[in-house]
């Protein structure tokens, strides 16, 4: 074997791949070339350099937490940034500087040549067109419908076991933005210059600017903002490879049918407990006469019969809006979220650990000490009288869900017996505050 | 030995993830997660440290992929978002503890003496099947058997891809100063 055939081998002799002879062969001129046996030594000094990397990454496993993030990432960027349009919701803003001749030229070209062969997604796409042009430049609109919640729970969430409760939208676009949002156990308001949330009886929430939505209401801005939520639609439909169909019925509507897949996994406890992260089936409704949107169903979509969610009951185009539509009555002795304060010994509360926060929370409401529970939340009337005097039987680990790599959320079960007697067993939802780093409650009581 | 698909190259599936397939950059991430994660714990030295770090730096990379201009080197651009990142969340830690002294000092210049990173940084550089053999054996604990099966060629030509990372990586490291340790054999 001569140096070169020696070369090409060590590799494989070093790996134990060569056969005997050649084995043999190459040992033989290692011993009596130089050359080759100090290539050898540093071979298999690299290779002693380069092992040291398998051990140090042994455990790692970053595929789900990233995909999961990117994901959630998706979501919100489909449901932030209507404004990031594709070329159809760019031509359904034009439509209004152009001739109809030219409008519906234009669509029977994009219908060809965009879409050949996808004759569902070509029949919704002309649905929703339709109905965008049937609703006009909308100034203003009131959606009332019904959903399967807790009247004071979070305004996107969801669950089978309770019974419908009424669910109402007031928005104006022009000639300021202007709505409102009201359930049962809570409302949110956004009169044109701050956004308020008010959780009845007697705690509030206040952002100190105007926004499109907020406090988990986007949902329901989707199906009021018409024309951008189908078009928000067709794009997840285009872009996630959700699955569509349209159907008419016999009372003269067309059906469209979006399958959409919210990508958590089964195992996350925030699986279908809120809209986003749900796998939902969603109905929209359409007038065959006007081309309006008249209805709309969400199901839950997740086992083998959808179960309604949330069913739109009546829908007004351009409605008159009282003078104090979009603003929220609050009582006297409204108590007002305060995470946003840096405390004298915030840094005691900065180093705690989510269950230590958890323990200490519980530790100062079964000690009925008020002033330490508002470190951890709002301290209302409502609270104090469900909480006080409460006996804490264990606080766990905690454990995260998809949601928690955006929100920094974090859950942290508990037991606790309250002073009815009742034994109270849930997971405490906790969040550290941005600026202030404390961990602040967030859901679960 | 997890599953990675070998079937498309990192320019196919960025390609895939940039036309809205956002479930193909899943490969990538099974792809380079190990490589990376190497990179950022010998740069900041703690397990937690290096894992939100590495997290961050794929984010980063999904949300740039379309900034990306030779896909065909995205295990290298990774590394050098992973710097970056590392850096940040070296000084944030640091602020945090409130202390300079707690984890080693790094910074964004190369530093005069061979660093142990610095060999995780040099096999991202290398010609696309170089790396991808490199990576399997060495973060992946294949045997070249392993990757011979895994790739569809023969031993020989997995030994002699190795053969010749390993001589662009001794020549790298000859050039940043390294010396070679006696090997224990």
């Amino acid at each position: 074997m001569n140096c070169n055939e020696c070369k090409d081998n060590l590799v494989a002799h070093l790996e134990g791949a060569l056969d005997k002879a050649t084995a043999l062969s190459c040992q033989n001129h290692i011993e009596s070339c130089k050359e080759c046996s100090e290539t050898l030594r540093k071979y298999k000094s690299l290779q002693g350099e380069l092992g040291k990397l398998g051990p140090i990454t042994a455990d790692v496993s970053l595929v789900d937490s990233v995909m999961n993030r990117i994901k959630y990432l998706e979501f919100q960027k489909e449901a932030r940034e209507p404004e990031r349009s594709t070329f159809m919701s760019k031509l359904l803003k034009w439509r209004w500087s152009m001739g109809l001749g030219a409008f519906a030229g234009i669509l029977g070209l994009i219908l060809l040549v965009i879409l050949p062969g996808a004759n569902t997604m070509v029949a919704a796409e002309e649905t929703f067109v339709r109905a965008t042009k049937a609703v006009g430049q909308l100034a203003g609109i009131n959606i009332k419908g019904r959903l399967r919640t807790t009247a004071g729970d979070n305004f996107s969430a969801i669950s089978l076991e309770n019974d419908f409760v009424d669910i109402e939208l007031w928005k104006e676009f022009s000639p300021t933005l202007r709505w409102k949002v009201e359930k049962p156990g809570r409302v949110a308001a956004m009169n044109g210059s701050s956004t308020i949330l008010f959780i009845r009886p007697d705690f509030a929430y206040k952002l100190d600017r105007p926004t499109h939505s907020a406090f988990d209401t986007q949902w329901l801005h989707q199906i009021a903002d018409v024309a951008e939520s189908l078009n928000d639609e067709l794009r997840a439909i285009k872009k996630h490879g959700w699955k569509s169909s349209v159907s008419k019925d016999n009372a003269g509507h067309s059906i469209v049918t979006v399958e959409a897949r919210s990508g958590y996994s089964s195992d996350d406890y925030l699986k279908n407990t809120f809209f986003c992260t749900a796998n939902t089936r969603r109905e929209y409704i359409f007038d065959d006469k006007t081309g309006l949107l008249v209805s709309a169903k969400i199901y839950l979509a997740d086992g083998e019969q959808p179960e309604l969610l949330f069913e739109l009951t009546q829908i007004s185009y351009n409605p008159k809006f009282a003078s104090d539509t979009f603003e929220i009555e609050l009582p006297a002795d409204v108590s007002w979220r305060r995470d946003d304060v840096v405390l004298p010994d915030n840094s005691k509360y900065e180093a705690l650990t989510a269950e230590q926060a958890a323990r200490a929370f519980f530790d100062a409401c079964a000690k009925e000490d008020w002033d330490e529970v508002s470190k951890f939340t709002t301290v209302t009337a409502s609270l104090k009288t469900y909480l006080a005097g409460i006996e804490v039987i264990s606080t766990g680990e905690h454990f995260e869900s998809a949601i928690s790599l955006i929100s920094g959320a974090q859950f942290v079960p508990y037991e606790i017996k309250l002073k009815s007697g009742d034994v109270k067993k849930h997971n405490l939802a906790l969040k550290r505050h941005p600026e202030t780093r404390r961990w602040f409650v967030d859901g679960g009581i | 030995m997890k599953e990675i698909m070998m079937e498309l190259s990192d320019k196919d599936l960025i390609e895939r993830c940039l036309a809205g397939n956002a479930d193909c950059f899943r490969h990538l991430v099974l792809r380079y997660e190990r490589p990376l994660f190497a990179y950022l714990m010998r740069r900041l030295k703690d397990t937690q440290l290096a894992t939100d770090a590495a997290q961050e730096s794929l984010i980063r990379a999904y949300l740039g992929l379309s900034n990306l201009q030779k896909p065909e080197a995205f295990h290298s651009w990774l590394i050098g978002i992973g710097a970056r990142v590392a850096l940040e969340f070296y000084r944030a830690h640091k602020r945090q503890l409130g202390i300079s002294g707690e984890i080693e000092d790094i910074s964004d210049e190369k530093a005069q003496k061979f660093e142990e990173y610095q060999l995780d940084e040099m096999i991202a550089e290398l010609p696309e099947k170089q790396r991808q053999m490199i990576l399997l054996r060495y973060y992946e604990s294949y045997s070249c058997l392993q990757i011979a099966e895994a790739l569809n060629v023969p031993v020989g030509t997995v030994t002699k891809t190795i053969s010749r990372a390993y001589d662009a990586l001794r020549q790298k490291l000859q050039t940043e100063g390294f010396v070679f340790p006696e090997a224990q054999s």
